[in-house]
């Protein structure tokens, strides 16, 4: 319904209007634009970013810290609206939109005074599913990824990796389009990181869900995902779209295949060319 | 855990223990006459004496400051709700609030009489006038203080304004509104008693303005005693009210952060 000019190498709705077929975009941020008026001072933080994840697809967005990609999440998530540009979610537009997504923040966001299970079934609940059916989803699922015996302890009883689970099972239940994880294991130490990674690994596979993740860590995103945004300059913009090259299904040990060095190589190369910012 | 305990209650004890018996001994040392100051055994068989009539007179107090706290806390609640949902209301009426808490009882109370008699009524009013602030700014201090992480996320899974305030901000306020409700327990005796001076004739404020008026020096001690108790009661209720609830929702004790994330 809206006029797309397309940006090259970016999605487009325009050759798929009738949106049908796995190649379908899920979610499509079109020449969005975010500034902010700080002190008094304009300051221009996304500029006519375009990205999209396309059914069942894993995509990551890579850049350096500081580089608006929590911006980026808040304007898909409909908190705030974008200066210019579109955001289509299944299609239809979701600029401003909230209650489209499901969500993994960087800091795991369980509710103190509700039990893990409490936790995803009053997400659950707050997506529309009724109260019953969440608690029964809650604990089948728990199950289901070998925390059933955390069902029913307080987040504060949970290490960090396992605080971390729970809020990725509590977004993959959610019945939305896609997930959206926002540095899910940023606040993580290196080695509950790599596993965590593997796990997550384990987890897509096995599910398959549309996936945008944000993250600073290069080898993270390359491990995890089809495809990648490389987010660079200021105003931060799309540098490059990198699909990756490695088979599916992947196993955590992908990083000894040669592709993997290469492919880590261009995308330090291309964030270098900003700053030195990165991980 | 029982001798933890001990070691706890042990040294208020003796404390007040060893007061009473150097205010005891001083009396009889100096020989000093009972309506001056009575000692403290004479005032406990005194109130032994007296316990049905102070017992009679502290029931009315205590239910007329048990039902004015309910009244006033249930005031204070409706109000931070009020205020918390709508800012425009906040900012016009705070100030007012804040102004009334400033006028003297001693002046209000005499008007609440002329204008509603010397009944139940303006009693009511006084204590609800009195109970109902310390509840109200605390939890609507409360309601705003959520954790911002937990804030962000119910914004971005797309919770409403109304799933987000009994998700989180009532829950995370609840701390803040017994901070407030043990306050409230500390002053809704007294001001019961005060309300009493104001006429009445029933309750242990009345009675004390009897024993005064009568030079009745150790009366007036079995007064003070009893509203001191009174109050301390109230103020264990609400603590052992705050404690039950706390520890059901884990933010008992240190963990009393308005709701921390991690």
């Amino acid at each position: 319904m809206t006029e797309y000019t397309g940006v090259a190498g970016t999605p487009g709705m325009a050759e798929r209007a009738d949106g049908s077929g796995g190649d379908a975009w899920i979610l499509e941020t079109v020449s969005v634009s975010k500034r902010y008026v700080r002190d008094g001072r304009s300051l221009h933080v996304l500029d006519r970013v375009s990205l999209g994840v396309r059914e069942g697809e894993f995509v990551s967005v890579v850049g350096p810290s500081g580089s608006g990609k929590s911006t980026l999440f808040r304007l898909i998530g409909g908190v705030e609206r974008p200066d210019e540009g579109i955001i289509r979610i299944a299609g239809r537009d979701a600029t401003g939109r909230r209650g489209l997504i499901s969500y993994m923040p960087q800091q795991p966001s369980l509710f103190p005074w509700l039990t893990v299970r409490q936790n995803i079934a009053s997400a659950l609940v707050i997506a529309g599913i009724d109260r019953k059916k969440a608690a029964a989803l809650a604990a089948e699922w728990l199950d289901r990824i070998g925390l059933g015996d955390t069902a029913g302890a307080y987040p504060d009883e949970l290490s960090g990796g396992m605080k971390q689970r729970v809020s990725f099972l509590r977004a993959l239940l959610m019945p939305r389009d896609v997930m959206c994880l926002d540095e899910p294991f940023a606040a993580l130490d290196a080695l509950t990181r790599t596993r965590m990674q593997a796990w997550l690994l384990e987890q897509w596979e096995a599910h398959r869900r549309t996936v945008l993740l944000v993250t600073h860590s290069i080898e993270e995103a390359i491990l995890l995902s089809d495809r990648i945004y490389v987010l660079g300059g200021t105003p931060t913009a799309v540098r490059r779209e990198i699909p990756v090259p490695l088979p599916r299904p992947r196993r955590p040990d992908v990083w000894n295949d040669p592709a993997f060095g290469r492919l880590r190589e261009d995308i330090l190369a291309l964030l270098g060319r900003s700053d030195r910012r990165d991980d | 855990m029982a001798g933890k305990r001990w070691r706890r209650v042990l040294p208020p004890v003796s404390a007040i223990a060893g007061v009473l018996l150097i205010w005891q001994a001083l009396c009889a040392a100096l020989d000093i006459p009972a309506w001056l100051l009575p000692d403290p055994w004479s005032i406990a068989l005194h109130m032994a004496e007296e316990a049905e009539l102070l017992f009679g007179h502290v029931a009315f107090t205590l239910g007329l400051a048990l039902r004015g706290m309910l009244l006033g806390v249930a005031a204070g609640v409706i109000c931070a709700f009020v205020f918390h949902a709508l800012p425009a209301v906040r900012a016009a009426f705070s100030p007012l609030l804040v102004a009334s808490q400033n006028i003297p009882l001693i002046a209000l109370g005499p008007l609440l009489m002329i204008w509603f008699g010397v009944g139940i009524l303006p009693k009511l009013i006084l204590l609800v006038l009195v109970c109902f602030f310390p509840v109200a700014w605390s939890m609507l201090a409360g309601l705003g203080r959520s954790e911002p992480q937990l804030r962000e996320y119910l914004a971005m899974i797309g919770a409403s304004r109304v799933q987000t305030f009994f998700r989180l901000e009532l829950p995370a306020s609840l701390p803040y509104f017994f901070a407030g409700l043990k306050l409230t327990a500390t002053y809704s005796f007294l001001t019961a008693m005060v309300a009493e001076w104001l006429g009445s004739g029933r309750g242990i404020g009345y009675f004390l303005v009897l024993q005064y008026k009568g030079f009745k020096t150790t009366g007036v001690f079995a007064s003070i005693f009893c509203i001191v108790a009174c109050s301390l009661v109230l103020y264990g209720l609400a603590v052992l009210a705050e404690s039950w609830v706390l520890g059901r929702l884990r933010m008992g004790g240190s963990r009393v952060k308005g709701g921390g994330g991690a």
